[in-house]
């Protein structure tokens, strides 16, 4: 009881400088670090520079490359069907099967059911039930005068440490307006100025306000449209049905999947003559330990699935590590504060009530200055023995007029009144929580993968962000090449006959397996993270 | 693979006794209802989404010693407390109208056309009383009779879609689809112009950026 008591006045302690600073470092404008300073910083204390946390991948398209330890007993993983007898005759066809409920995979339908090809779509857990719906900053499109696609384009690569596929990042620019468009259409509810105009804000590592939102449920109005039209249309969605293997013809080419019901632990052979995969990324993995503020369901399923079956990755020893996970409350460890909290005024400070970084910097950097503040002891720790700085919101509403918090982040708001926090006084803590991968199966400006027949569509995908995604690009992203793996999935499969079912590939892939070595440590896709209690 | 969340540390976590399916359980303090389930070795695959209060799939209904009455939660997002017991509720199965939306200027009829038992509203509030998001249900539906779509709209921005408000209503009316339909519909609805947009499609189009693009793509 003493200690904990000492624990908490201490924090307490720390609160209290930070209220007593505010108002000197209100209106104080931080630098932006230079490029060299931020590579430095970047490499000192960003998780992906942590060389003991990666791995040698030995078998598959990417032998001989690294990733993080994780990932890489995902992809040397055993198929949980290498015991099972499936039969390979197809229960289903269909022209294309869609892997994944989220963002990508229902504008993905959307675009199959226009291209007069049928379709079906199946997910693990829900329709809708995916990152897409916590998405809160916002989306970004070239949209106001002062800005354009080729300024975008040039923040997103800086952003990407010039690593990303410029083809890729060109097209998604490019389509932003027009798929911002397609969205109004579709019933999409973005905020507006009083002119009518769609209300721009600016976001980390961007130079112009470029952000589409609505409020700080952007991710919720979304998927709640796209749900809506995908039942409209009256597409056939597969819940609780995961993916477990894919289906090749034995020559190179995706011809279906095998899905796991998840009542009654049957699986489903589904033929089809493309297939498209928008499974998401794979923050449940916990990669170097860290919390995460992804979905249940972020266990990067098509990762390994699609590597067994040849499809070569791109990037895949890179993630975004969000600045501001919260830390206190223990209940809400890893949740997102959303970035734009910091585009409007909100300040990150140290245990000494002191700034340290400009809060504008894009991601990789303010995750790695906040990591840097705890490691050299300028950190607040919880009784939990988390460690994380300060996030002073209330200067929001200082700079803002008051009641601006709860008028535009109702739902950080409401999430934190839940624990009897209000943000509009205190600060709060937070630290770095897995985010997003930033690399992924490699795709081409169709979607398509290096397997032909597969395509990728969202987080599942990689290259379009380079070492490092901005904020508001990942909604743009899942619409954008939601959009052109639906297309280019349906043009190819009107080209296409069935063609036959085989797991040539997998037994390949063991022999593999074998010849290098590499006993498989665990099965994948893993489907879900292991919290269950053993006791 | 897995990292279990639950909390760490001694000092915080004191056990408390939950009842769960009709039985007494001790789980540690400070963690949340779903946490909790995994505490007690339950492997959560329905009533369980996004852990982030948005996604509405793992409602329940509880009742404890702070709150007097039995209310609606999201499990997710609501710390055990000692003696509470809690029972997690059906997910959303009232049926979508299909509402194909039009070109032409959204008519706010179109809500009743769609979801005409919306008529039915007697006024009880207990869709009000049992949103978990706190949600004003029953001021939307009201709105929605009245033809004030933008109204309807408005009080819907925090809708998680869990459907308990139809689940309760005697009238059968499904304000959640109400409140989404009014919220597509208002899109087009909505006075001014998105301008900048439409100028922005154009240049794009016509080829305002295809030097600069050569430039910027050869470098």
């Amino acid at each position: 009881m003493l200690m904990e008591k000492l624990g908490m006045d201490k924090i307490e302690e720390s609160k209290n400088r930070v209220q007593a600073l505010r108002a000197s470092r209100k209106d104080i404008k931080w630098p932006l670090l230079s490029e060299e300073e931020k590579h430095h910083l970047v490499h000192q204390y960003h998780p992906d520079y942590k060389k003991e946390a990666y791995g040698e991948i030995r078998i598959g398209p990417n032998r001989g490359e690294k990733t993080v330890l994780e990932v890489v007993k995902l992809l040397e993983g055993e198929s949980s069907i290498a015991s099972e007898s499936i039969s390979l005759s197809a229960a289903r066809q269909v022209d294309v099967l869609i892997i994944g409920g989220g963002g990508a995979g229902a504008t993905a339908a959307l675009s199959v059911k226009e291209a007069g090809a049928s379709v079906l779509m199946a997910t693990k857990l829900r329709l809708g039930d995916s990152n897409t719906v916590m998405a809160e900053g916002g989306m970004q499109v070239a949209i106001s005068p002062d800005d354009s696609p080729i300024q975008h384009f040039m923040d997103s690569l800086r952003g990407g440490h010039m690593e990303n596929d410029r083809t890729l990042l060109k097209t998604l620019v490019e389509s932003g307006p027009s798929v911002a468009k397609w969205l109004l259409d579709i019933g999409v509810l973005f905020d507006r100025e009083e002119d009518g105009n769609l209300s721009l804000r600016p976001g980390g590592g961007s130079s112009r306000a470029r952000l589409l939102r609505c409020k700080d449920y952007t991710g919720l109005e979304l998927m709640r449209v796209l749900k809506d039209a995908v039942l409209d249309e009256e597409i056939e969605v597969l819940e609780f049905s995961p993916v477990v293997e894919l289906l090749t013809d034995g020559e190179g080419i995706c011809t279906g999947a095998i899905l796991k019901n998840l009542d009654n632990n049957k699986y489903l052979t589904v033929q089809a003559k493309t297939v498209i995969l928008s499974t998401g990324g794979m923050g449940r993995l916990h990669i170097q330990g860290f919390p995460t503020s992804n979905h249940y369901g972020a266990t990067a399923d098509g990762l390994p699935i699609a590597y067994r079956a040849g499809a070569a990755l791109t990037l895949q020893d890179t993630f975004q590590y969000h600045p501001t996970g919260a830390v206190y409350p223990e209940a809400m460890a890893g949740i997102l504060v959303t970035e734009a909290i910091r585009s409007v005024g909100a300040q990150l400070v140290n245990s000494n009530g002191e700034r340290f970084v400009n809060e504008m910097e894009t991601r990789d950097a303010v995750a790695s200055a906040v990591i840097r503040e705890c490691q050299e002891g300028r950190g607040v720790e919880t009784s939990s023995g988390r460690r994380g700085v300060w996030l002073d919101m209330p200067l929001v509403d200082l700079l803002n007029g008051e009641g601006t918090l709860k008028d535009r982040f109702p739902n950080m708001d409401r999430q934190y009144s839940r624990y009897k926090i209000d943000i509009s006084k205190d600060p709060v803590l937070v630290y770095p929580t897995l985010h997003y991968q930033n690399g992924g199966i490699k795709i081409n400006v169709d979607g398509e993968s290096t397997l032909k027949g597969l395509f990728v569509a969202g987080e599942a995908s990689g290259g379009i962000h380079g070492r490092n995604r901005l904020m508001g690009n990942s909604l743009l992203d899942i619409i954008v090449y939601g959009k052109r793996a639906g297309r280019a999935a349906s043009l190819r499969a009107s080209e296409t006959e069935f063609r036959k079912l085989t797991l040539r590939h997998l037994e390949e892939y063991q022999k593999e397996q074998k010849s290098a070595g590499v006993v498989p440590q665990i099965v994948s896709p893993i489907l879900f993270p292991d919290y269950v209690n053993k006791d | 693979m897995g990292k279990t969340p639950s909390p760490r540390g001694g000092m915080m976590s004191r056990s408390i006794t939950i009842e769960f399916d009709g039985a007494p359980h001790y789980v540690p303090e400070g963690i949340t209802v779903i946490q909790a389930m995994w505490h007690l070795g339950h492997p959560m695959i329905r009533g369980i989404g996004c852990l982030n209060g948005v996604c509405g799939a793992c409602t329940i209904t509880m009742r404890s010693p702070s709150q007097g009455e039995s209310r609606t939660a999201l499990a997710c997002q609501t710390m055990v407390e000692d003696s509470m017991s809690f029972t997690f509720l059906p997910p959303d199965a009232s049926k979508k109208a299909i509402t194909p939306l039009s070109a032409e200027v959204p008519d706010e009829k179109k809500l009743l056309h769609f979801y005409p038992e919306t008529k039915r509203c007697v006024a009880c509030q207990a869709c009000t009383t049992i949103c978990p998001q706190g949600i004003d249900v029953m001021g939307g539906v009201r709105a929605a009779i009245n033809g004030e779509i933008s109204a309807v709209a408005e009080r819907f921005t925090s809708c998680v879609m869990c459907g308990l408000c139809s689940m309760v209503c005697d009238a059968r009316i499904r304000p959640h689809r109400v409140g989404i339909l009014a919220r597509r519909l208002s899109v087009a609805a909505h006075p001014g112009s998105t301008e900048q947009l439409y100028v922005r499609i154009d240049e794009i189009n016509t080829g305002r950026y295809k030097e600069e693009w050569e430039r910027v793509m050869s470098s």
